[in-house]
């Protein structure tokens, strides 16, 4: 550089030589020093112009005029703090969301998963024939699994697990843990080889337990001689015999710690629950494709001897990743598609921006050209200067973006598949640098444009009010995308209001849920229940508590047990896919729950001693079963399929339908449609019947009272302490907690989401006062004519306002449009609400207007306080 | 801007002209700038319409070349000025540039002389 500078200095030292020499001989010829002196400069010609053609030649040049234009542009920028910092802030926030954005997908649903060869990971899944298309995980027997181990060809290896939540006593205490039983091949289909021990893989660690970094770092503290040291699941005490890598996240995919354990099958090849519980995992032979394999595992599945539910369904294969992460891609695309419109915004803001500031710097720009600069360098200084601002930006908000990541991955990491892996990759960066990039010139080419226009007309600037619709149409564009995010959020506001205001079938008020869990796994469900039983009348007999009941199916609790069984009506024609919902409810059930009861009666203490097994049906039920028919005394019974023994049905003996109560929420949505569902009491159901085993697994009370939540909380732990001391508590919370939780994703969707809104909202304000202010200050001139000839101040701010008024009705309209396609797109996440909702968009374009005429009340009282005499002077 | 654009299609069209008259030029030993420029301008007024400055650009590029080489000295007139000579390399280029013009123009003549004259 130094050394371009002295050779530039020798070149016009060089040019002064010719000059002075050009000069003496005008001289010589007999002119006046004064005349020599011009003449010869004439002849030379632009002296700056050939000093920059001759350095053109040197090459390098562009280095030297990159330098040149981003010294200059920063020293434009540090005179102009009010503009740069506008600039910074509307491209940080657009580029900081972005990245964000980008970052999640690129590390939730493009980076590879965490194994070995993970593209070759598949998951095979039963599916429902009714229901064909939905992708729903579903187990398979472990009979089925191990015919599919040894009859497949197309697979490298074959692996089945099943998860399950049980307390772990671990050196930190007694907590709630995840547990994964897998089988042998586990392991080694994933290919994973342990951090410390070994793994579950051959015979002889059937005792042994491998547990995950998370739980080797949280629970035992990290220790390096963990192997062989004891935890105990229930009250098994079992040896850990291997810890796992960082980053093993199968099958969840978050980072909470897992236990892992070999899963006990019997000699029949059944596991303990007898049903289907194996989640498959296999790996595919590198030559085979998944359809393939699929035809493979589909050839030995059609002979497999099935059961139950099992014999109806089809198998499918589905890739790991999808397994894993595939809930996750439509809401991520969604949020990609929101700071993608941001980002628009923030642009045309950028654009807007420096259209202003082109225009005030017009005068420099003419003297430039005419001092010999090409149009070509022109644009090159002032995209040097756009790109340098939004490089600028994205730097800033790269650092937003990594903070909101850590905020991300902190706040969710255990809760979402992959959250914990969440960090700002290099790529991420450099697709956030190249957009910068493309941002910083596509904002400063409507700048360019118009200083084209204006230098190549004759017209002088100065003398005129020109005025381009470019800004304007920049403005209404970012109005009709403000549209888009605050319609997108409305309907989530919406949605949300419709779920709480969904009719929950019961009282949640005052009722506090409470899950136990046998400590001893294999507890003899007789025992368990006798133990059940004594803790629910304990707890109903409390100070304080007005009724206690017993349910497999809590809504809203995560410990739920689906029970879902074929069955049909007498005096019905059975038709394949006849199938209800069974929930154990104690005798209680009616009163606790504030379940409303439309026909018949509640479940009483006599009932145990009747004959007949009496039942509750929902009405979704009755709309199903036993439409047009009178439903109380109707009779049910589980229906047997052709080749079924006595054994493969949950009991035989005919159910009688005592009442008919109103829908309930089912399971943890609040939007989910409501399935036909029986209520049985557990006391009735026939000895050694099938489901009497649910209540070894885990056992969930309802309780209802008038107490404090923390009250009642402890006269609860305390009644356990005493009665059941074996049973560990899984879950205590008022069910009104419950329903809030299950909100929660729903939550966090509409606050990001109306966050881009906010941000849009912000964005959009700041254009259009830049645009009219800029427009006020262009048209001070005309103001002031108008006013001398008899204009008044409200009209000059009527002026302003009409301008803004036009702007904003170009942007609405097509907003609106915009916003009822953006409905449709996100339907699916919607409840209660359609995708165009008056309401909605009534409210989206009343705020609209409102801050654009907030935005504009400041240039129009400027506009109103235009003097007259000043610009009469001026002129 | 019309006429600057004008000036940048010349300077194109002239800069193999220009490079010529300056090697051509030095063949007759070493010059400084305005040496050139006056003794182009003696034969071609043409080229350097646009001024002396424009010189400068084809000099660097025949540095960088390697076709002239430069060195600093002083003038008739006793004032210090950089002055131009050509290389080994520059000389060659000359001659063969000259064999190629004098082709060249032969060939044009021929073409634009009346057929009528070929005949003879």
């Amino acid at each position: 550089m130094f050394r371009w500078t002295r050779r530039r200095n020798l070149l016009l030292q060089e040019f002064e030589t010719h000059i002075a020499m050009e000069t003496q001989e005008n001289i010589d010829a007999g002119m006046t020093p004064e005349e020599a002196q011009h003449a010869a400069r004439k002849k030379f010609g632009n002296v700056l112009l050939a000093a920059e053609r001759s350095r053109a030649i040197w090459g390098g040049i562009w280095i030297e005029r990159l330098l040149q234009d981003l010294r200059y542009a920063l020293r434009g920028l540090i005179g102009a703090p009010g503009y740069t910092v506008t600039l910074l802030c509307t491209l940080m926030l657009g580029l900081g969301c972005v990245t964000t954005m980008l970052a999640m997908v690129d590390s939730i649903l493009v980076r590879p998963l965490a194994l070995p060869h993970a593209d070759e990971l598949v998951q095979l899944y039963g599916e429902d024939r009714a229901e064909g298309t939905s992708a729903s995980p579903r187990a398979l027997s472990y009979r089925v699994f191990d015919e599919l181990r040894r009859g497949t060809h197309a697979f490298a290896g074959v692996s089945g697990y099943n998860t399950m939540i049980r307390p772990v006593t671990a050196p930190d205490g007694t907590r709630i843990t995840l547990l994964t039983e897998v089988t042998q091949d586990f392991f080694p289909v994933l290919e994973i080889h342990a951090k410390l021990g070994s793994l579950i893989s051959t015979a002889g660690t059937e005792r042994g337990v491998d547990v995950s970094y998370e739980f080797w770092q949280e629970r035992l503290h990290g220790d390096p001689h963990a192997v062989g040291s004891s935890i105990k699941i229930g009250d098994e005490t079992r040896t850990v015999i291997g810890v796992l890598p960082l980053g093993f996240h199968v099958p969840q995919g978050t980072g909470a710690p897992v236990v892992y354990l070999p899963i006990h099958v019997n000699a029949s090849g059944e596991d303990d629950f007898k049903i289907e519980s194996a989640l498959v995992i296999a790996r595919l032979r590198r030559d085979v494709s998944e359809e393939q394999g699929l035809a493979d595992a589909q050839r030995v599945f059609s002979y497999v001897d099935r059961k139950y539910g099992e014999q109806y369904r089809h198998l499918r294969i589905r890739s790991y990743r999808e397994l894993v992460v595939g809930d996750l891609q439509r809401p991520l695309f969604a949020l990609l598609g929101g700071v993608g419109v941001l980002l628009l915004i923030a642009c045309a803001n950028a654009a807007n921006l420096q259209i202003g500031r082109a225009a005030s710097r017009m005068p420099e720009m003419a003297t430039r050209l005419a001092l010999g600069a090409s149009f070509a360098r022109l644009l090159q200084q002032l995209v040097t200067e756009s790109v340098l601002v939004s490089v600028a930006g994205a730097v800033l908000g790269g650092g937003l973006s990594y903070a909101a990541i850590a905020l991300v991955r902190h706040a969710y990491g255990h809760e979402y598949a992959r959250f914990d892996e969440l960090a700002l990759h290099p790529i991420v960066l450099c697709c956030a640098g190249a957009l910068a990039i493309a941002v910083g010139i596509a904002a400063s080419l409507a700048p360019l444009l118009t200083i084209r226009r204006q230098t190549a007309g004759r017209s002088n600037a100065k003398n005129v009010t020109r005025r381009s619709r470019l800004p304007g149409m920049l403005v209404a564009l970012q109005v009709a995308l403000t549209c888009v995010l605050l319609a997108v959020s409305g309907l989530f506001v919406r949605t949300l209001q419709a779920l709480e205001n969904v009719r929950l079938g019961f009282d949640p008020h005052g009722v506090t849920t409470l899950v136990l869990m046998p400590e001893k796994q294999n507890q003899d469900p007789d025992l368990s229940r006798n133990i059940e039983t004594r803790l629910l009348e304990r707890f109903a007999t409390l100070p304080g508590v007005q009724s206690a009941t017993m349910q497999t199916e809590v809504p809203f609790s995560n410990y739920n047990v689906a029970l879902n069984g074929t069955t049909e009506v007498d005096g019905r024609a059975f038709h394949q896919g006849d199938s209800a919902f069974y929930s154990m409810v104690s005798t209680n059930f009616v009163q606790t729950s504030g379940i409303r009861l439309l026909r018949g009666r509640g479940f009483q203490a006599a009932d145990e001693t009747s004959s007949s097994i009496g039942v509750l049906v929902n009405e979704a039920f009755v709309k199903s079963f036993l439409d047009q028919r009178e439903p109380v005394g109707s009779t049910l019974r589980f229906h047997r399929n052709p080749g079924d023994k006595d054994d493969d049905l949950p009991f035989l003996q005919p159910m009688t339908v005592i009442g008919v109560v109103e829908n309930e929420i089912q399971g943890n949505d609040l939007g989910a449609p409501f399935e036909p569902m029986v209520y049985l009491d557990y006391r009735q159901l026939p000895a050694g019947s099938l489901l009497g085993m649910v209540f070894s697994m885990a056992a969930q009370y309802a309780v209802r009272s008038s107490l404090p939540p923390a009250t009642l909380a402890s006269e609860l732990r305390s009644a356990i302490q005493k009665e059941a001391p074996s049973m560990v508590e899984m879950s205590l919370r008022p069910m009104e907690e419950g329903v809030a939780q299950s909100l929660g994703e729903r939550r966090l969707a509409l606050r990001l989401v109306s966050g881009f809104g906010l941000v849009a909202l912000v964005l959009s304000a700041v254009g259009i006062y830049g645009v009219l202010a800029y427009s006020v200050a262009l048209r001070r001139r005309e103001i002031g004519i108008r006013m001398a000839l008899g204009s008044t101040r409200s009209k000059a701010a009527g002026l302003v306002m009409q301008q803004a008024g036009i702007m904003a009705l170009l942007g609405l309209a097509p907003g609106v449009a915009a916003a009822w396609a953006a409905g449709a797109a996100v339907r699916s996440f919607l409840y209660g609400v359609k995708a165009f909702d008056p309401l909605t968009a009534g409210a989206v374009g009343g705020t609209m207007l409102l801050v654009i005429a907030a935005a504009a009340a400041f240039p129009a009282m400027r506009a109103a306080q235009v003097n007259p005499v000043e610009t009469l002077r001026a002129e | 801007m019309s006429t600057r654009e004008g000036a940048d299609d010349q300077l194109e069209l002239m800069q193999g002209t220009l490079d010529m008259l300056i090697l051509q030029t030095l063949a007759f030993g070493r010059a400084h700038g305005h040496a050139i420029a006056c003794s182009i301008e003696r034969r071609s007024d043409e080229v350097l319409q646009v001024g002396h400055g424009s010189l400068y650009p084809a000099l660097q590029r025949l540095l960088k070349l390697g076709m002239i080489a430069a060195e600093d000295g002083v003038s008739e007139n006793n004032r210090r000025a950089r002055f131009y000579r050509l290389t080994a390399k520059g000389r060659r280029r000359l001659s063969a540039e000259a064999s190629k013009w004098q082709k060249l123009s032969r060939a044009i003549a021929r073409i634009l002389s009346p057929p009528a004259e070929e005949n003879s």
